[in-house]
């Protein structure tokens, strides 16, 4: 199967802190930041890099501000490479 | 036909506002209702001609207030705790002067400044009078989204019914919360001058006059005399409140506004442990349901009252049960809402064991 990445942006702006995001969130990678907007909430950032896009933060989320981008990573990238024969042979590892 | 839609409790509100005809809108944003003006200043002056004001502060809206409807205007502003207290001058005059308005307080953490968190802690303020002199508001306290919009309109009917500030005592989290509503029909602006509204003065009756400056003490008095009558017959007619499963309970949660819908979740976990238990929720908080309180304390064994205060409806609830049960409290204060499970401990440290 091929490894999506994901990565969301949150207007921040328009967040009420409600939290309920960072429990929908299956890698917790939602927080509260303690910094707050202008109204006055805290708002949620992310404090993690391992967002799948699955996009549970954005279907709960009562405002709707959350924006979530998908990559999908068909390519096996290479997770070593031999040196020194003939010609490098990049070494890939199942899917 | 029905129309359902997913609206925040503060947007849902101003739109009830501009359906129920309103005329006059005037406020200072202030968090957690920054959004009644924000919605109000998009929509409202195109669909219906309904004039929406940013004053210069609270103390500014509340006697545009004064002056709007007392032309007779359906007008209303809404606020939250540290500008309502703002405006209590204005509503003393107002409710001297019998001028109908619709006020709205979603309510946040106190006192001073305090936080934008959810917070019932202007019970004292909207109920017992926060302003100067014997007046009192129509106190309504909504519970759901749902509620804040049928209250919208319900409110300009008993402020025109009675001619007396209504207020919608709400808080932060109904404000903010996303909810399902049903919205009622687009009305018409209603164009009928009241007999009272200072308009003009036609040849053909005594000019009106709104003021509540009376130098002469025996006038003042009378006044007074007129305005309790009028709390009196408010008080036998207007009584609101909801009953969830109290017929064979013996334990009794009372709360209102948002924290009902907690006991009531509260009341569900406890039956599940075996203990009886339901939930008395005062809709109108002026006029106050003593009388049933009263009744429900012949075959209830205990009442535990919870707030997001210190125990202001306590002291209304005690005068309710008049020492025929046992009268706790659980409140959490500052902008922070109770559990359901710390409720039910509560419960179970109260009153298991000694009472059930």
């Amino acid at each position: 199967m091929a490894k999506v990445k994901g990565d969301i942006l949150i207007d921040i702006e328009r967040c009420k802190g409600c939290e309920l995001c960072a429990v929908a969130c299956p890698q917790d990678s939602l927080k509260l930041s303690q910094k707050i907007n202008s109204k006055g909430y805290h708002f949620i950032v992310k404090i993690e890099d391992n967002c799948t896009g699955c996009t549970n933060c954005a279907l709960v989320c009562p405002e709707g501000i959350i924006k979530v981008y998908r990559k999908t990573l068909n390519k096996k990238e290479p997770v070593a490479t031999i040196s020194n024969v003939s010609k490098d042979i990049n070494i890939t590892v199942g899917t | 036909m029905r129309e359902l839609k997913l609206m925040k409790g503060n947007e849902a509100m101003a739109e009830a506002a501009i359906r129920c005809g309103c005329d006059a809108y005037f406020g200072y944003p202030i968090t957690p209702q920054s959004e009644v003006l924000e919605y109000l200043s998009n929509e409202a002056h195109k669909r219906t001609g309904m004039v929406v004001l940013q004053a210069e502060s609270e103390v500014a809206a509340i006697n545009m207030i004064y002056g709007a409807a007392g032309a007779g205007k359906r007008a209303m502003t809404s606020s939250s705790s540290p500008g309502m207290s703002l405006m209590q001058e204005g509503i003393s005059y107002i409710a001297c002067a019998e001028i109908p308005c619709l006020l709205v307080n979603v309510m946040r953490g106190g006192p001073g400044l305090g936080t934008i968190q959810p917070s019932q802690g202007d019970y004292f303020q909207a109920v017992k009078g926060g302003g100067h002199g014997d007046y009192k508001l129509i106190v309504l306290a909504p519970s759901t989204v749902q509620e804040m919009v049928d209250f919208v309109k319900l409110s300009f009917e008993l402020a025109f019914k009675w001619r007396n500030p209504v207020m919608i005592l709400s808080d932060g989290a109904l404000g903010q919360m996303m909810e399902k509503v049903e919205l009622f029909e687009q009305q018409e602006r209603i164009k009928t001058i009241e007999s009272w509204a200072t308009v003009g003065k036609p040849e053909t009756r005594e000019r009106n006059v709104h003021t509540s400056l009376h130098m002469d003490p025996e006038k003042m008095e009378e006044i007074n005399i007129h305005l309790q009558a009028k709390y009196k017959a408010i008080e036998d007619e207007e009584l609101r409140f909801e009953k969830i499963n109290c017929d064979d309970a013996d334990i009794i949660l009372t709360g209102f506004g948002l924290v009902a819908r907690i006991c009531q979740k509260a009341a569900s976990l406890a039956r599940e442990r075996g203990i009886k238990v339901g939930v008395f929720r005062p809709i109108t908080l002026f006029p106050f349901p003593y009388a049933e309180l009263n009744k429900l304390a012949d075959h209830a064994k205990g009442f535990l009252d919870v707030e997001m205060n210190a125990g202001q409806m306590l002291e209304d609830v005690k005068l309710g049960v008049n020492g025929k049960a046992r009268v706790e409290f659980y409140g959490r204060m500052g902008g922070v809402i109770p559990s359901p499970e710390e409720i039910l401990a509560k419960i179970e440290e109260k009153f298991v064991g000694e009472l059930v």
